[in-house]
């Protein structure tokens, strides 16, 4: 096995060895449940089988819950506990550790997401509620795909460049926040290019598109790329202990 | 095995390292010695490949550790300060991810874990998570991860720091043991450890090598013997010829003993030592090569007086370290960069730490009684030292790269200047 997926092993085993994984994926699975079927009358009350508010919900709940608390450890806290040291005097890249750390946090994150699949197998498959549109389902769900690896690559980052869990976590929880909710801010401002950079930076634009079945590469490839500057830029704030 | 050449480490302007050389042998178990904040660490952070000299060179099993990092990596066994280990995993689960981040199978693991259970004595807490284990028990596993490649050299940063002192002498012991058939370098700053395990020192002071070579000659480099001498403060011998004659019925006095001592030949500084008893207790110095007991002997019978006791003894490895790194607790690391043309006081660094250790040593517990009778007199000045405001001594210290030179010249003044 080769040393990036052994870090990326230990980082999903980690996660499950400590009750904070268990606790926050329990949670935010009930707390998904109840926004979906009963927030403002939820999906019993917009009569159509539509899946497209799980789409909305689920990445906010990740963004500002799970993905900050599964980042914020990743390298942060390995620097004030000296592991880091550990880790890196063994015959490994420093890409491959910060490779193996994202694959086994991001590995978390699909596990929750291909969790919610639940929702809709449950309904239209064991219940037979009605007849339901896959093909937005499955853009939805490729969607989420793209968008959990730029999210997790991002704490990463944030993580990286700090060794206090708390910095790491607000400072994630702040930059996605920023990222979801830019695209609310279009309409209200009156500079067209600025409206521009916002709705090319939201999330939630970008995953509405997919939500609806559109599935288009340059929403792919914004996410994509995220995620690849992300841990580029990890992989430098990591190598930077050697000159500092 | 291991080879640093003018190593050196800037953090900003704060010099780390200062241009360190050194060798370590197939076979040899070295012993890096320092203070706190020495450079210890960042010497062997560089040979492991976790952080990059700001100059010099260092080569590992013949490897450089700039040019082929992961080759260095494999033929090493590292275990960093204070053990940091995976506290969620057990001590089987973290062993077997060392392996297999070393590329192990897991048949090679399994045969190589029958060897590490029986030397670091693990076969208790195998199956027990790390963070239950005791301090002992996590520089045990430390080492085991070290072992589990069966590396030709190990490097060890401080593998008994917060350890108790029967957790201290097992974790030796494995040392020992592991240390038979390979390369060892041990950082410390317990002494007695080193005396334990090692057969040669190298030590390091305020980022520069002072000392390198066997303990012997370590201990040998003061150039100097010491001799325990204690007189009785209010009874003569009564059977001497002197007290006979009626020549000498007062005790003598602490200044009395004191001047004589200095006057004899051959001694070259004479220091009152606390007693308890009704005594006067002297400390003397004489040349490595002579023998002053003969003539203290002579002149106590001459005298009259009545010996208590008296010692001749080599320096330890004990007072060669403290003589060598003293001043290092002080902030003078702000000391400006050597210019290029500074590169042989560098490198000669450890030659003149040497030449000043005979009266360093001295003078450094002449200065700590210094220190605390002007904290005694002079409280006020403790604040203006905290804030920055270093006496004069610190100052030159400061701005003269080669403080042991100041060492010798206020030694020398302080020559045979008994209290």
């Amino acid at each position: 096995m080769s040393a990036t997926l052994t870090i990326a092993k230990r980082e999903l085993r980690a996660n499950f060895d400590s009750p904070v994984a268990y606790v926050v994926i329990c949670l935010s699975l009930i707390a998904l449940g109840f926004t979906f079927f009963y927030y403002e009358g939820g999906f019993w009350q917009a009569n159509r089988a539509s899946f497209e508010m799980l789409f909305v919900y689920l990445p906010r709940g990740l963004s500002w819950v799970v993905i900050p608390v599964l980042t914020m450890r990743l390298i942060a806290e390995e620097r004030r506990a000296g592991t880091l040291e550990m880790l890196i005097t063994l015959p490994v890249k420093d890409h491959q550790v910060v490779l193996g750390k994202f694959l086994g946090t991001w590995a978390v994150v699909l596990g929750l997401i291909a969790s919610t699949l639940l929702f809709p197998v449950l309904m239209f498959k064991f219940w037979h509620l009605g007849t339901l549109d896959w093909g937005p389902i499955f853009a939805g769900y490729i969607g989420l795909v793209f968008y959990s690896a730029a999210a997790v690559s991002l704490g990463l980052l944030v993580s990286s460049l700090t060794e206090s869990q708390i910095i790491a976590f607000f400072v994630t929880w702040l930059l996605l926040l920023a990222l979801h909710i830019s695209g609310m801010f279009m309409n209200r401002v009156d500079d067209p290019s600025l409206q521009q950079i916002l709705a090319f930076i939201s999330f939630d634009a970008r995953l509405v598109s997919f939500s609806r079945g559109l599935v288009t590469t340059r929403d792919l490839l914004y996410f994509a790329s995220i995620a690849a500057m992300s841990l580029m830029a990890s992989f430098r704030a990591l190598e930077r202990r050697k000159w500092s | 095995m291991i080879e640093a050449k003018g190593l050196s480490k800037l953090y900003g302007p704060f010099r780390a390292l200062d241009k360190v050389s050194f060798q370590v042998k197939r076979g040899e178990v070295v012993g890096f010695l320092g203070p706190n904040g020495a450079g210890k660490s960042t010497t062997m952070r560089i040979l492991t490949c976790f952080i990059s000299a700001t100059g010099g060179t260092a080569k590992v099993h013949g490897v450089d550790v700039f040019d082929d990092p992961l080759e260095v990596r494999r033929k090493i066994g590292y275990l960093p300060q204070r053990a940091p280990l995976y506290g969620e995993m057990t001590v089987w689960d973290y062993l077997q991810f060392t392996s297999d981040m070393r590329g192990l199978d897991p048949s090679t693991f399994k045969s190589r874990m029958k060897r590490i259970v029986e030397v670091c004595g693990l076969a208790k807490v195998l199956g027990k998570d790390i963070r239950q284990l005791s301090h002992g028990y996590r520089q045990r596993v430390g080492l085991g991860q070290a072992l589990v490649h069966d590396p030709p050299i190990l490097i060890l940063d401080e593998p008994t720091s917060d350890l108790d002192p029967n957790e201290k002498a097992e974790v030796i012991r494995y040392i020992q043991e592991i240390g038979k058939d390979r390369t060892v370098l041990l950082s410390t700053h317990n002494l007695a450890e080193v005396e334990a395990a090692c057969a040669r020192a190298i030590i390091v002071s305020k980022g520069r090598v002072v000392a390198d070579g066997p303990l012997s000659d370590i201990r040998a480099k003061s150039g100097t013997v010491r001799y325990l001498v204690t007189i009785h403060e209010q009874k003569l011998y009564e059977g001497s010829e002197a007290y006979r004659a009626g020549s000498t019925r007062r005790p003598p006095s602490s200044d009395e003993v004191s001047e004589a001592l200095g006057a004899l030949p051959g001694v070259q500084r004479v220091r009152e030592l606390p007693t308890d008893d009704k005594a006067h207790a002297f400390e003397l110095s004489g040349a490595l090569g002579g023998d002053l007991r003969e003539a203290i002997f002579q002149l106590v019978v001459q005298k009259g007086w009545l010996l208590l006791e008296m010692r001749r003894e080599s320096q330890t490895l004990e007072d060669v370290f403290k003589a060598l790194t003293r001043g290092d607790e002080r902030a003078d690391r702000g000391r400006p960069l050597l210019a290029e043309d500074d590169d042989a006081a560098a490198v000669g660094g450890a030659a003149a730490g040497a030449a000043a250790l005979a009266s360093a040593a001295d003078e450094d517990e002449d200065e700590d009684e210094d220190e605390d009778e002007d904290e005694a007199d002079e409280g006020d000045d403790d604040a203006a030292e905290e804030n920055g405001g270093d006496d004069e001594s610190d100052g030159d210290d400061e701005n003269d790269d080669d403080g042991d030179d100041d060492d010798a010249d206020d030694d020398a003044k302080g020559k045979k200047d008994g209290r």
